[in-house]
């Protein structure tokens, strides 16, 4: 037998049920980072070192939905580029792959909704203007909720990728703290005028702790200045949170790229449902393991198992997204 | 249940639970009114925007407040500080019954901020003892600590045995002068206003040295209110239309810290401060490739200062001690600016392709006279032994009531200057190839001159001749006799721009960014009343020779104005200090280039490197830089004899004039800055954030030497390093969300401690620099007025640097020694390889985020020099003569700093 390989894995996150009067599930998404396993491949999981039943898993090669929210409103010489890809790789994905196109200005508006035929997905983004305010702080929470929400009733893998240029300085919303009295000579509360910011990521995250859809941002202009790179910082910590990525495009040419990267990305999605043992709840250590002819593959993270209760309250104070490879 | 389907079920079989998915995707978005179908009903219960907002309270108190060093190192232990930052801001969407329904159209914000303070100021000055103020100066010594004689100008006679063939010395005097016996002025010489004056100066209250200097501390507290507003709503109309609304109202007062507590402080006046801005922005979406905007922008802001009800006290300057009084005691100013912009970009093929316009128009009115109860300056000259230098005190011809020169301000009347602008520009980001692209740029701009509603300006022009001396240079006015409202000839300016960015080996970690632009600087229209002589009168009275007689008696005070005004007269202003505008239509030119690379490794870090270069000519300097009216060097040989003045104003190029006024808008300034880069960005991971920058740099200049300019013909001789610029500095922020509590690795507890364990951050920012470079000086400038600023001679073979630079000696000032008389010293105004101390600051703010619910609380720590470092002070650079050096030269007095808290508390709902 070969030697076991060791993965990478960007595991995802996990709300999990507590005190168990009746069984609880949980849904994760991961990824395998090299290596390729057949979509026949079992899964095997503990959970604080206790099994815990894999009652399904959704292989990448399974029925997926991808919800592409446009939040673009800048410049054409970087959206247009990202249009292109976005048709590209859109026309690529297999047939059971649905796209749903959205747009994320003054609020959450359907443009095109999943269905075997792209070419309305494909038309609505070829035709989208660029203009408006940026919207992705304001829209993902309802997003991820309806992501969230087909995650819970069907069995296909679903996605939230937001490609979006937006500029902090521009939201409709004040997150850049302005000076409001120029005459204040003394004034030191705006020498950290991230504070907007991260308060309004730290209330997201907060807020879709316990959706269990990954969100993917692509940002077609990474900006350098302070408060720019803080929204973009904090993009990244909102899409790691929920398993998903953020990829921050320098130029035109990693457009493309990143289009590319994330949508292989999307595909290669694995998403299983867990059975949590009884007396497992809190921040709990999950361990994944799966063979696949001589290669052997084994995962371990954390996360946070919530009671059932809870969860029904809507207050699933999800689970560490915290993640690491054996 | 959840099935794993293979890829081979999921190509030969419908796919059920997807389209199972789309429905439930159809009835959940139309539910959440996220669909043109979405009924009325629906839209109103959906996602919708609730009003949220935030109360917020930032607080500081000197008990939080290490006492700064400054303030400790003089005897204090406290320093006042009272200062509440309060304010809201709410957000939401505005629905009104059959009108506005859609909660996703209409979005209001609303934000004020309210400030109320009081705090102090410390500052160290040097004032006259209590004996020299009776006339005593039998105590009073130099820089070297040496006994410093006061001649009695009463008694100055010419020397019959002078030989003008050899310079003047104490061994051959031009002019005969008796000491004052015993070094005091007798009481009956004591100028009696100036006795009365005196009675607002206050006596020393330290003794900080060396010798009799640096003995008045202040540390004196101000009051400042503020209260702002910012209104702000969008509104989108048929999809392709949006409209956006803000408007923003500060009123402000400024206080101002004394330094006496009565009219005669030498401090700025109080301050009454308004300020609006309001802005109404148009988008046309017209295709997806096509984007159209409009935006019409209005800002005015006003200062009123000073109580016009009282009059001011004069401005008496008194060489190196605190002055009394101050400029500009009395002003109002607006300033207004209109602007129209307009603009169109679309796409086309490899192109974005933009095309904008805009027009301003600024209006600045002004009431800003500067010397409304006269400027009265007191040098040594007239208690020295003439042609002596280190004799006399500007104290001791104060005591006697004789300036070396005075001036007064009369305005008649406001100026309300106008300046418009226009710009067209266009640009193309051409998408050459996969991983390259191109960035061009051109601008139009039609820089318009300054004009007055009323034709009230003037200027003189070196090409029209001064009828009453028939010499080149008369005052001309605008709109007369052919002159253009605007005197000067307006400018159009080209300017490209080129930058790229390219993946070099299609390589997209990699990024190569390269540019070059080229731009014009606008010569702007300051507050003032600069250039309206002849509307307006500057009254000057200059001595005619500073060594033997004042320039007038100040116990008959300045006489009245014999002209009356308007006097549009090309002779106005002549035999006076003239306002000097640049006719030629020169403004500053910019260019700058740049080259970087930035790479993306392993654990979401990028690196990067860069160079560049910037540099510019005709940059905009003031008197102490350019002097059109000066004096050659070449002129020193006539030594003492620079300071008859009948003799002195015929060496100028324009002798009707005693000097010109360039209020800081003369072309004539060069400099050039290379520099490079390294920098380091960890993006988000870990709940770490963090950049760093690293910056190294040379910059020179010929204008911005701290002292002035030594040889305004030559600017070049005066390009050195620019003293401002640090050649090394670093700059580090970082954010660390603390790993702890819910969703966190460590101490996630549940119950009452999950809570309070979590949602701890740290934000941070570091700044060092190592150190600006030193500008030396001489203790005295005896050159007959013809060098505004003398620069030290460099004693050659000898080392300016110390094995161990400290506070006691931070430079060898014997490494420099004072020019002698006459002469140019042979120094760079700043020294090419003596840095000042390095300067560093560390800022750190804690904060925890407590949700409840919807809402939240925020709490804040900020510390400001949270190590509470204390940063030295710059050392005494100057460099007397050998007979009486200055013995503090090199060192340094004290440091300054100090840590500052601020807490904070945020709802936000």
């Amino acid at each position: 037998m070969r030697r076991p390989t060791l993965f990478g894995i960007a595991c995802s996150l996990l709300a999990l049920p507590v005190a168990h009067a009746q069984p609880v599930r949980l849904s994760i998404p991961a990824w395998i980072e090299t290596g390729t396993l057949g979509a026949t491949s079992k899964f095997e999981a503990t959970l604080n070192g206790k099994p815990a039943e894999v009652s399904a898993q959704l292989g990448p090669a399974s029925d997926q939905m991808i919800l592409v929210v446009m939040d673009v409103t800048g410049d054409p010489s970087l959206v247009d580029p990202a249009r292109e890809a976005l048709i590209s790789e859109i026309s690529k994905l297999p047939r059971n792959a649905w796209v749903g196109l959205l747009r994320a200005q003054d609020g959450l508006h359907v443009l095109a909704d999943p269905a075997a035929d792209r070419g309305k997905a494909i038309a609505g983004i070829r035709d989208l203007p660029n203009s408006g305010n940026p919207g992705l702080l304001e829209t993902v929470q309802p997003a991820l909720t309806l992501a969230d929400a087909l995650v819970q009733k069907s069995p296909v893998r679903v996605s939230v990728l937001y490609v979006t240029d937006g500029n902090i300085y521009r939201y409709r919303e004040d997150y850049t703290n302005p000076v409001i009295n120029q005459s204040d000579p003394h004034d030191l509360s705006r020498r950290f005028p991230e504070a907007l910011i991260e308060e309004k990521i730290s209330k997201l995250l907060d807020a879709t702790a316990a959706l269990q859809a990954p969100l993917f941002v692509i940002h077609l202009h990474n900006r350098t200045d302070r408060l720019n790179r803080a929204y973009q910082n904090g993009l990244q910590t909102l899409a790691e949170a929920t398993g998903g990525r953020t990829e921050l495009c320098r130029s035109v040419a990693e457009i493309p790229e990143a289009i590319s990267a994330t949508f292989a990305r999307m595909s290669s999605e694995w998403r299983l449902t867990l059975r949590v043992p009884p007396k497992v709840h809190g921040l709990a250590q999950v361990r994944l393991s799966a063979r696949s002819g001589d290669e052997a593959l084994r995962l371990s993270w954390r996360s946070r198992v919530e009671s059932k209760e809870r969860q029904k309250n809507g207050d699933r104070a999800h689970p560490n997204r915290t993640r690491s490879g054996i | 249940m959840c099935i794993a389907a293979s890829g081979a079920d999921t190509q030969s079989r419908p796919p059920d639970p997807l389209t199972r998915a789309a429905e439930e995707f159809k009835v959940l978005t139309r539910d959440q009114g996220m669909r043109p179908e979405s009924a009325a009903t629906a839209q109103k219960s959906g996602p919708k925007m609730p009003w949220h907002g935030r109360v917020y309270e930032n607080f500081r108190n000197d008990i939080l407040d290490a006492v700064p060093h400054e303030v400790t190192q003089n005897g204090g232990d406290k320093s006042i500080l009272r200062r509440n930052q309060f304010g809201f801001n709410v957000a939401g969407p505005v629905l009104i019954p059959h009108l506005i329904t859609d909660p996703n159209n209409t979005f209001l914000m609303v934000s004020y901020e309210g400030v109320r303070e009081r705090i102090s100021r410390a500052s160290l000055h040097t004032i006259p003892t209590a004996p020299e103020r009776t006339g005593d100066f039998s105590q009073t010594v130099d820089q070297a600590g040496l006994s410093l004689p006061v001649y009695d100008p009463g008694t100055t006679a010419p020397n019959a045995a002078y030989d003008p063939g050899q310079p003047v010395s104490t061994g051959n005097l031009q002019y005969l002068r008796s000491p004052f016996p015993g070094n005091r002025i007798p009481e009956s010489r004591l100028a009696p206003n100036i006795q009365e004056a005196l009675k607002l100066y206050p006596l020393p209250n330290t003794d900080i040295g060396p010798f009799f200097q640096n003995n008045y501390f202040v540390n004196s507290p101000q009051t400042d209110t503020a209260d702002g507003f910012i209104v702000k709503i969008d509104h989108p109309f048929h999809e392709r239309h949006r409209l956006t609304s803000s408007t923003s109202i500060s009123n402000g007062f400024l206080g101002s810290a004394k330094y006496f507590p009565n009219l005669a402080s030498p401090t700025p006046p109080d301050q009454n401060f308004s300020t609006r801005r309001s802005e109404l922005d148009y988008v046309f979406t017209a295709t997806a490739k096509t984007v159209y905007t409009a935006s019409l922008i209005a800002t005015s802001s006003s200062t009123i200062a000073g109580d016009a009800s009282q009059a001011a006290f004069p401005y008496y300057e008194l060489g190196n001690y605190l002055a009394m009084g101050t400029p500009y005691p009395q002003t109002r100013n607006a300033r207004n600016t209109y602007e129209m912009d307009a603009s169109g970009s679309t796409r086309r093929g490899k192109h974005a392709l933009r095309l904008a316009l805009q027009a301003d128009a600024h209006q600045v009115n002004s009431f800003n006279p500067a010397y409304p109860s006269g400027d009265f300056q007191f040098a040594a000259g007239l208690t020295s032994l003439p042609g002596i230098i280190d004799t006399g005190a500007p104290f001791a011809s104060f005591l006697l009531g004789l300036p070396q020169y005075a001036e007064r301000t009369i305005t008649v009347s406001p100026s309300y200057f106008r300046d418009p602008y226009g710009n067209l520009s266009g640009s193309d980001n051409w998408q050459v190839a996969k991983n390259l692209t191109v960035s061009i740029g051109l601008n139009l701009g039609l820089h318009m001159p300054r004009v007055e509603k009323y034709n009230r300006q003037s200027t003189v022009d070196p090409a029209v001749a001064d009828p009453s001396v028939g010499l080149p240079g008369a005052l001309v006015f605008a709109g007369l006799n052919g002159i253009p409202r605007g005197l000067r000839p307006a400018n159009f300016d080209i300017d490209p721009s080129v930058s790229l960015a390219w993946n070099p080996f299609g390589n997209a970690n990699t990024v190569v960014r390269a540019g070059f632009s080229r731009s014009h600087g606008r010569i702007p229209t300051y507050n003032g009343q600069w250039a309206t002589q002849g509307f307006n009168a500057r009254q000057t009275f200059i001595s005619a020779n500073t060594q033997l007689s004042p320039a007038l008696d100040l116990a008959s005070g300045i006489p009245p104005l014999t002209t009356p005004l308007p006097d549009l007269s090309p002779s106005a202003i002549d035999n006076a200090a003239a306002d000097y505008m640049d006719l030629t239509g020169r403004e500053p030119v910019y260019q700058s280039a740049s080259l970087s690379i930035e790479r993306e490794i392993p654990l979401s870090v990028i690196v990067s490197a860069g160079a560049s270069y910037s540099g510019g000519r005709d940059l905009l300097v003031g008197n102490s830089s350019a002097n059109p009216n000066a004096v050659s060097p070449d002129a020193l040989s006539y030594g003492d004899m620079l300071y008859n003045q009948a003799f002195h104003t015929t060496l100028q190029p324009f002798p009707q004039f005693t000097s010109f006024n360039l209020y800081g808008l003369y072309p004539a300034g060069r400099y050039q800055r290379d520099a490079g880069f390294l920098g380091l960005e960890k993006r988000a991971s870990f709940g770490l954030t963090f950049t760093a920058t690293y910056t190294f740099s040379k910059q020179i200049d010929d204008y911005s030497a701290p002292y002035g300019n030594q040889d305004f013909f030559h600017l070049q001789n005066d390009r050195a390093l620019t003293a401002s610029n640090p050649p090394q500095t670093l700059q580090v922020s970082y954010i660390y969300e603390l790993p702890f509590g819910s969703g966190k690795p460590l101490l996630h507890f549940s119950g009452w401690r999950g809570p309070l364990v979590s949602g701890w951050s740290i934000t941070g920012t570091a700044y060092w620099d190592g150190g600006r470079p030193l500008a030396m000086h001489p203790e005295f400038n005896n050159t007959g007025n013809v060098l505004a600023t003398l620069n030290v001679n460099v004693v050659p073979g000898v080392d300016p640097h110390v094995p161990t630079p400290g506070p006691s000696l931070w430079f060898n000032p014997a490494a420099f020694s004072q020019p002698a008389d006459f002469t140019v010293g042979n120094g760079p105004p700043t020294e090419p390889n003596l840095l000042g101390p390095s300067y560093s600051s560390l800022d750190l703010s804690v904060n925890k985020r407590l949700p409840l619910g919807e809402r939240s609380i925020e709490l804040s720590a900020s510390a400001f020099d949270f190590l509470n470092h204390a940063n030295w002070n710059y050392p005494d650079t100057g460099i007397g003569p050998a007979a009486a050096p200055n013995v503090n030269a090199g060192r340094i007095i004290g440091s300054h700093g100090g840590r500052v808290v601020q807490l904070g508390l945020k709802v936000s709902f």
